[in-house]
């Protein structure tokens, strides 16, 4: 399976498909619900835990997740580069302007910038929550298939966004290859080059234009399909997720209490060590 | 980028109970004017469309000398499907972002709060500048898009100064100076996105004039509501 993102930090849908498609290891034939279960804790840890170690456990824990699903670690890293641009975009002033010991200095023309250690630990758990939460995520995504992820979309969502959704998720292929297309046919002819702040937004403000053309041209053809076939606002799903096994009721379960554990202990013990 | 868009872990838990709430509110909202009006499959199909092309421009890099950018385009967004469905469009787009780490999971509430007050200020100015002022198609997407972008910045402000950055212990007045420096430089992030708005506008005024003037001609009816307008 070739890949053909446009840029390195940013994952390729088709690739995660194939990706969750074709992958047999543990964690791509646990329950999907499961997985999204687990999501969803994650996402409650880290809103939840403080500890800059605890944080750093439930990152390597992702991590590991990550591996054990045979998902290729190298792009990994370059899928981390948009959320650490995100948090840091947001936290590089905190990291100069809050309140603590200061870690190093620098002066420019008599006004002295310092890092300081609280905000160095603020931006550090930033980032750690971040990459936690995205690495899990990815991880579901690259071990889900496309018919489950249908079918839960079409379970949890009212109809209308259920169809907005499906719908824009089965044509997001074509739409990246239609991009693709086009940016290997500008490529192609040198167009990347920079040539003035006007030529290039006109260059690319076409493109995104015949981009939209399409959009809409496509949309047009497709809802004439759906309402020759007498569209009832269901879109149909061809196959269905099982209920959840006894392991998997068994790590929500565990999610779930370490989830409860670090809520008492920041906000009705503080006493605990670590939590 | 002409957006701040926040990573999970950012707000405390009540903050993001807050955010999420007030947003499904507004998205329900939504949701059910449009049922209420029957909305025609065509409808969908152009939402859903958005929703791809809006996704996948946000993975086009447009070399600029300070580096590689991105677009989100949710001003255009709304520019060309209003409103409602434009927050249909940003909460779907948003959705899938979460999945690869443009923006949290847990953040999807206030980030599309931001996204919807784009869409919504960026389609009811084009109108403005469109129909009231007479400009042309450049000027009234540039000028829409500019305001849309720079409103949603401070309004990020305002979110991230109220909910304040878990872990910070810097006064609310002073996360509100450090916050307007990151507004700033997205305000200036939000004219170049505004430029190429701009152009993409006129370009659809050049080849289907029809998508920009059906939201446009409704003026002309002011009392019936934009997502009944759609559904005829």
């Amino acid at each position: 399976m070739s890949r053909r993102a446009y840029s390195k930090h940013i994952p390729d849908f088709r690739y995660v498909t194939y990706l969750a498609e074709g992958g047999t290891s543990a964690i791509h034939r646990a329950n999907p619900w499961t997985k999204l279960a687990l999501l969803a804790l994650v996402v409650g840890l880290v809103t939840v835990l403080m500890d800059p170690y605890l944080l750093l456990v439930l990152l390597c824990l992702t991590v590991v997740f990550y591996a054990v699903a045979r998902l290729p670690l190298g792009l990994l890293l370059g899928w981390w580069t948009l959320p650490v641009f995100f948090v840091l975009s947001l936290s590089v002033i905190f990291i100069f302007t809050e309140p603590g010991d200061r870690l190093a200095g620098l002066d420019i023309s008599g006004f002295r910038i310092a890092v300081t250690d609280n905000g160095l630990v603020l931006t550090v758990n930033l980032l750690m929550r971040a990459l936690a939460v995205v690495t899990f995520s990815l991880a579901v995504f690259m071990t889900t298939r496309y018919n489950h992820i249908v079918h839960i979309a079409y379970r949890s969502m009212p109809r209308t966004l259920a169809s907005i959704f499906l719908l824009s998720y089965r044509f997001m292929y074509e739409t990246s290859d239609e991009f693709s297309n086009i940016l290997d046919a500008m490529n192609s002819r040198s167009g990347s080059l920079a040539r003035g702040v006007t030529r290039q937004s006109k260059i690319y403000a076409g493109i995104f234009g015949l981009a939209f053309v399409h959009a809409f041209e496509r949309a047009e053809t497709i809802s004439k399909a759906m309402e020759a076939r007498g569209f009832s606002g269901d879109l149909p799903i061809s196959d269905r997720v099982p209920r959840p096994t006894a392991g998997g009721y068994m790590a929500v379960g565990l999610g779930l209490a370490a989830l409860a554990f670090a809520v008492y202990s920041r906000y009705f013990d503080t006493g605990l060590s670590g939590w | 980028m002409a957006h701040i868009h926040l990573e999970d872990g950012a707000f405390t838990p009540f903050w993001i109970i807050v955010w999420s709430l007030i947003a499904a509110g507004l998205i329900g909202a939504i949701l059910l004017v449009i049922r209420r009006h029957k909305v025609p499959p065509r409808l969908i199909a152009i939402a859903a469309m958005c929703a791809s092309v809006g996704f996948a421009v946000f993975q086009v890099e447009i070399p600029t000398p300070i580096g590689p950018v991105h677009m989100n385009f949710t001003p255009l967004i709304g520019i060309l499907v209003g409103p409602g469905l434009g927050g249909l469009v940003v909460l779907v787009i948003n959705m899938f972002s979460a999945a690869i780490g443009h923006g949290g999971w847990g953040m999807i509430g206030a980030n599309t709060l931001v996204n919807i007050m784009e869409v919504s200020l960026a389609y009811y100015s084009f109108r403005f500048f469109k129909m009231k002022l007479r400009r042309g198609n450049y000027w009234s997407g540039f000028s829409a898009t500019a305001i849309a972008l720079t409103a949603s910045a401070l309004f990020v402000v305002l979110i991230v100064a109220v909910s304040e950055i878990q872990g910070s212990q810097l006064t609310k007045e002073e996360m509100i100076s450090n916050l307007l420096v990151l507004a700033a430089l997205n305000t200036a992030a939000g004219v170049i996105e505004g430029v190429v708005t701009g152009y993409v506008v006129s370009f659809l005024g050049r080849v289907r004039p029809d998508l920009l003037e059906r939201h446009v001609r409704r003026t002309a009816q002011e009392s019936v509501p934009a997502v009944a307008m759609e559904a005829t």
